[in-house]
């Protein structure tokens, strides 16, 4: 936005943004088309596209003036061609938002949502070869925006899409917080006889470099393909454009604030490795389709129970915030402890002890499950003494799961199951989330 | 000189502008905190990438987009330790702004007296031939309307831009470009002429005007590729061409005219190919016809999964084999195209067919499949089906293009034969948009009104030359050259006479590279240290010369060069010793000078000698 006085000063001479205009200052006189204001910065700054594609910012002050040229150019319409074969295997893509569905306008340079997923299609045209695609315009949501209530909507869509066909899905999302809605997927789908395959992209579509070419057809190609029956989050391997990693949905983690290959498994290895000609390599034991054809539809258990907090603790860290979910009659908590799961317990400032507050929690009846802030490895209640007071107290010792995984995980369970049953099947294996063993070469 | 007087460029409609990229002295590159001094040492990771051709605003491919997407390439980026980072390879968004490097582009938009927006917006310029990992250049427009006189003339400067380089380039083969990311990001300044100039040699002395410029502000890089110097040379019934990658200045005038003798023929050829209604056709198979062929040209590259391809051409028989430049022909532009599929080149049928050894049967059934009539003329293309295919295509291109005129190229300046030669079709006007990941930049008028006030003034900074060189030419010479920051350097080091230092640099220096030593090499603070060495009397000019041949690196490999080749000046008492020895008996001054001067010529000093002499033969 610009500033007051020069909307005003464009209103008065019905000048938009866009349109061809000769700006004059003091200094200079320019004619460019009129873009908009970026967010930052001086907002008396007009910012003009001149004919040679430069930007330019003129400040708005004594001696300026603006005219009107001509309005925005028209636009040739993009023409979205999507073949259909029926010989494909059929399969749905989900398009949800994020930096894999936004697209740059050249004129102003606003990055926008696209709200044709077609066109997406358009730009990759490999897809139509890879399957016979139909897209389903969910939502437009930046992953950071997701909440249950959008995972609940995702699960039903997708299965409605297998169960009318679909041989498989795509999902396209945002980055940052899709390895919540794998794990969420990954709970939700019962009966799930698919490959359910989760994507995105961490550059835009709209630049020639985007990771969100291979993401897509290494995606396509899985769900159009393999016989997995999982819900796997698809993205690049490496930094090159050659190969792209299946990751388990309740495994994955994103773990670079910008690379391609941001997301890795974690106490895991990927379900497979994807290249663009389709080829799929298998790097793990997977849950494999049935070929019963008794085999019972997709069922989306979409109970969820927003009151569940994930702490994290650290030196100095005040228990009181364990106090204060109680009093806001929260139900559940994971902790994202240290090391082996520990929390602060014998400070030599008694304030500082969570074990109170944790007894408290457990005994007015909340949920407290415990992961590590290692990320890696599996806690354990037993090796140390602190440890065994905290799980005396009721602690659930999560095995290898993520924070995250375990947070999603307990708000599923209390929303969909009785506490009793809760606090039993919070370290027992549903969805690939807990591993009995783990490999040594599942580390980094 | 240019070939032509100036009325002929102007009879001719010659319009010439240039575009000078020079790499700024910078710690650290334009976007991160890398350093911009090419200095790390390879690293292990190597990045794989494909880029793709993202259909233009109106849903068209550019010409140069196309070109490149036909052609496939994959991309490998080659990284670095110290001098690459994530940034580099489109794995960051940038950092902020390098504000060393935008106060050095401020201070080059000065000393062209150029004006600056209030406010300077990052953007994104698309590149498609993969020297950008991210597929766009990040580059921001700093200033316009400034000017730079040559010989009197005042041409302008439409605009200065602040950007990134690009990677430089390792390899280059069909499938693949491999590039170095070291190099990438590292600032740079483009300076954009308006099409102004009037002839090859002014567009010369302009560039050698404007380089000056550049290095009298002490804040650009020097040595192999720190500047370049890009030609954008049209003329009346032709397009705009472009050409890259001048090794030296000195020959920019002689290829600028093969350029224009380039598009005057190709204009003709054009004419000519109109008046015969001239048409090219579609590709055709003829693979069959050379089964078992003797034409070893053919043969060897069809032996595994090999395919021929044909296109008639109607009408352009002739004119093909047309010569354009010195032992170039309409046919080696239309081979250029094929070529770069992957292919040797093209064969037609205004060469010598039986010297490739072509039977009678082949040509006459070639003559029959196509439908070749009186008139007409063929290529052909052979080489593996898919890359025989694509540059039978790429080969009709470029051979409807000559039905059009001069088309709109990249071309590399060759200095051995002083022409020029096709690298790719000229982008459109490259799509920008703005970089929203960097800030705009507000700038402050009154500081750069200073800095205007301030700018150095190049015509009396030449004046000064030649009053402190005392020879006008060897002046001249040095303010064109490379070496003008080092000659302040070690005049300001070492003290040392003004004259000597400039005639090292320009000349000696010179001569010495062109026998193979590596004089660039030698760091400006060597440099002193060796003039210094001069200055205090422990080498004589000669001695200079011989420290310079071994290349020092260090100050001390200068000292210890010195005592390795027995430099040290004999002078003074010593001098007087040896004078009376060799003396002896002798009375005529120019025998016993020559005498002294062959035995011992690195050591002394002619003049002191001639001065002792003197003074000791008198009494």
């Amino acid at each position: 936005m610009y500033s007051k006085e020069i909307e005003e000063l464009l209103a008065k001479k019905s000048i938009s943004i866009g349109d061809k205009v000769k700006v004059n200052s003091n200094r200079s006189e320019f004619t460019g088309r009129l873009m908009p204001r970026p967010e930052i910065g001086d907002n008396s700054i007009l910012v003009i596209k001149l004919d040679n594609g430069y930007n330019i910012g003129m400040k708005f002050g004594e001696g300026f003036d603006i005219e009107k040229i001509s309005g925005v150019p028209k636009q040739e319409k993009q023409k979205v061609r999507v073949k259909a074969s029926k010989d494909l295997p059929k399969i749905g893509l989900i398009y949800t938002g994020g930096t894999i569905g936004s697209k740059i306008d050249y004129l102003t340079g606003g990055v926008f949502m696209l709200t044709k997923p077609e066109e997406l299609l358009s730009e990759v045209p490999e897809l139509a070869g890879i399957a016979n695609i139909e897209v389903d315009n969910l939502m437009s949501i930046a992953s950071e925006d997701m909440t249950y209530v959008e995972w609940q909507k995702i699960a039903k869509a997708v299965a409605d899409t297998l169960n009318s066909g679909s041989r498989g899905v795509v999902i396209t999302h945002g980055t940052d917080t899709m390895h919540y809605s794998s794990a969420a997927l990954s709970f939700m789908l019962k009966n799930l006889n698919a490959p359910v395959i989760i994507t995105g992209s961490q550059r835009s579509s709209d630049r020639g470099s985007s990771d969100a070419f291979l993401n897509l057809i290494c995606s396509a190609h899985l769900a159009a393909k393999s016989d997995m029956a999982e819900v796997a989050i698809c993205m690049h391997e490496s930094p090159s454009d050659t190969y792209c990693s299946a990751i388990r949905g309740t495994k994955a983690r994103k773990m670079h604030t910008s690379r391609r290959d941001a997301f890795k498994p974690i106490n895991n290895r990927p379900i497979a490795r994807v290249d663009s000609s389709g080829s799929i390599e298998y790097e793990s034991d997977y849950k494999k389709a049935s070929k019963d054809p008794e085999q019972k539809k997709v069922e989306v258990i979409s109970g969820f129970e927003p009151k569940v907090a994930l702490i994290k603790t650290y030196p100095n860290s005040d228990p009181g915030i364990i106090d204060y979910y109680m009093s806001k009659g929260y139900k559940g908590i994971i902790l994202e402890g240290t090391g082996l799961g520990h929390t602060p317990v014998s400070t030599s400032n008694k304030n500082l002890s969570w074990l109170g507050s944790v007894k408290k929690a457990i005994d007015s009846g909340l949920i407290v499950g415990m992961t590590s802030q290692c990320l890696y490895g599996r806690v354990n209640k037993n090796v140390y003494r602190n440890l065994r007071l905290l799980s005396n107290a009721g602690v659930v010792y999560c095995e290898d799961m993520l924070p995250e995984v375990a947070y999603v995980k307990l708000g599923f369970l209390l929303g969909n199951f009785k506490k009793e049953q809760v606090s039993h099947l919070l370290n027992e294996n549903i969805a690939g989330e807990i591993t009995p063993r783990t490999e040594i070469d599942w580390f980094i | 000189m240019s070939v032509h007087e100036k009325d002929y460029y102007k009879k001719i409609g010659f319009k010439c502008g240039l575009e000078v990229h020079q790499r700024l002295l910078t710690k650290s590159k334009l976007f991160c905190s890398c350093s911009a001094l090419l200095n790390g040492p390879q690293a292990s990771i190597q990045i794989e990438r494909r880029q793709r051709a993202v259909v233009g605003e109106l849903g068209k491919l550019d010409a140069s987009t196309s070109f490149e997407s036909e052609r496939g390439r994959k991309f490998i980026y080659n990284t670095f330790k110290g001098t690459a980072c994530l940034v580099d390879v489109d794995e960051e968004p940038p950092h902020a702004v390098n504000t060393e490097a935008l106060d050095i582009a401020l201070l080059i938009s000065a000393s062209f007296a150029a004006e600056i927006p209030d406010e300077v917006e990052p953007m994104r310029k698309e590149v498609v031939d993969g020297s950008d990992p991210s597929a766009f250049q990040r580059t921001m427009l700093i200033g316009y309307n400034g000017h730079v006189s040559v010989n009197g003339k005042k041409i302008k400067i439409s605009s200065l831009f602040l950007e990134e380089e690009s990677s430089g380039i390792e390899e280059s083969g069909k499938d693949k470009v491999v590039y170095n990311v070291d190099r990438l990001g590292i600032p740079l300044i483009e300076i954009d002429t308006d099409p102004d100039i009037e002839t090859p040699q002014e567009a010369k002395e302009a560039a050698q005007r404007i380089g000056a410029i550049l290095r009298l502000t002490g804040k650009v890089q020097r040595g192999i590729g720190s500047i370049r110097q890009d030609v954008n040379i049209s003329i009346k019934g032709g397009t705009r061409t472009e050409i890259k990658g001048f090794q030296e200045l000195e020959s920019m005038d002689l290829i600028i005219d093969s350029e224009v003798q380039r598009q005057e023929n190709l204009i003709k050829i054009t004419g000519m190919l109109k008046e015969r209604h001239a048409e090219v056709g579609m590709p055709v198979d003829v693979t069959k016809i050379f089964e078992g062929t003797a034409i070893k040209i053919i043969s060897e590259n069809i032996s595994v999964n090999g395919a021929v391809f044909a296109s008639k051409l109607s009408g352009f028989k002739g004119i093909i084999g047309m010569e354009i430049n010195p032992n170039r022909r309409l046919g080696s532009e239309i081979s250029d195209y094929a070529k770069t599929a992957g292919v040797k080149g093209i064969i037609h049928s205004d060469e010598n067919l039986d010297s490739y050894g072509f039977s009678q049967s082949e040509i006459s059934r070639i003559v029959q499949v196509l439908g070749i009539k009186e008139g007409d003329a063929f290529m052909l293309v052979a080489g593996e089906k898919s890359m025989a295919e694509k540059a039978i295509n790429l080969a009709i291109y470029r051979a409807k293009l000559s039905l059009e005129g001069v088309p709109p190229e990249t071309r590399a300046a060759d200095s051995k034969t002083m022409s020029t030669k096709f690298l790719r079709p000229l982008p459109g006007g490259s799509r920008m948009y703005p970089e929203t990941d960097a800030n705009p930049i507000l700038l402050d008028a009154k500081k750069y009104d200073i800095l205007v006030k301030n700018a150095p003034d190049i015509d009396k900074v030449a004046s000064d030359l030649r009053d402190k060189i005392g020879n006008p030419q060897i002046a001249d010479q040095l303010l064109k050259s490379t070496k003008l920051q080092s000659f302040f350097n070690i005049i300001k080091d070492s003290n040392a006479n003004p004259a000597l230092v400039a005639t090292i640099l320009v000349e000696k220096m010179k001569e010495l590279k062109r026998l193979g030593i590596n004089t660039d090499s030698i760091s400006d603070e060597v440099l002193s240290c060796v003039f210094s060495r001069y200055k205090a009397r422990i080498i004589t000019k000669s001695g200079i010369e011989e420290v310079i041949k071994a290349v020092p690196q260090e100050c001390s490999d200068v000292d210890s060069i010195i005592e390795e080749k027995k430099l040290v000046r004999i002078s003074g008492d010593e001098l007087i010793a040896l004078i009376k020895e060799e003396a002896k008996g002798l009375n005529d001054k120019s025998i016993i000078i020559n005498r002294i001067m062959s035995k011992h010529r690195l050591n002394i000093d002619g003049e002191e000698l001639g001065e002792l002499v003197n003074v000791m033969l008198r009494k």
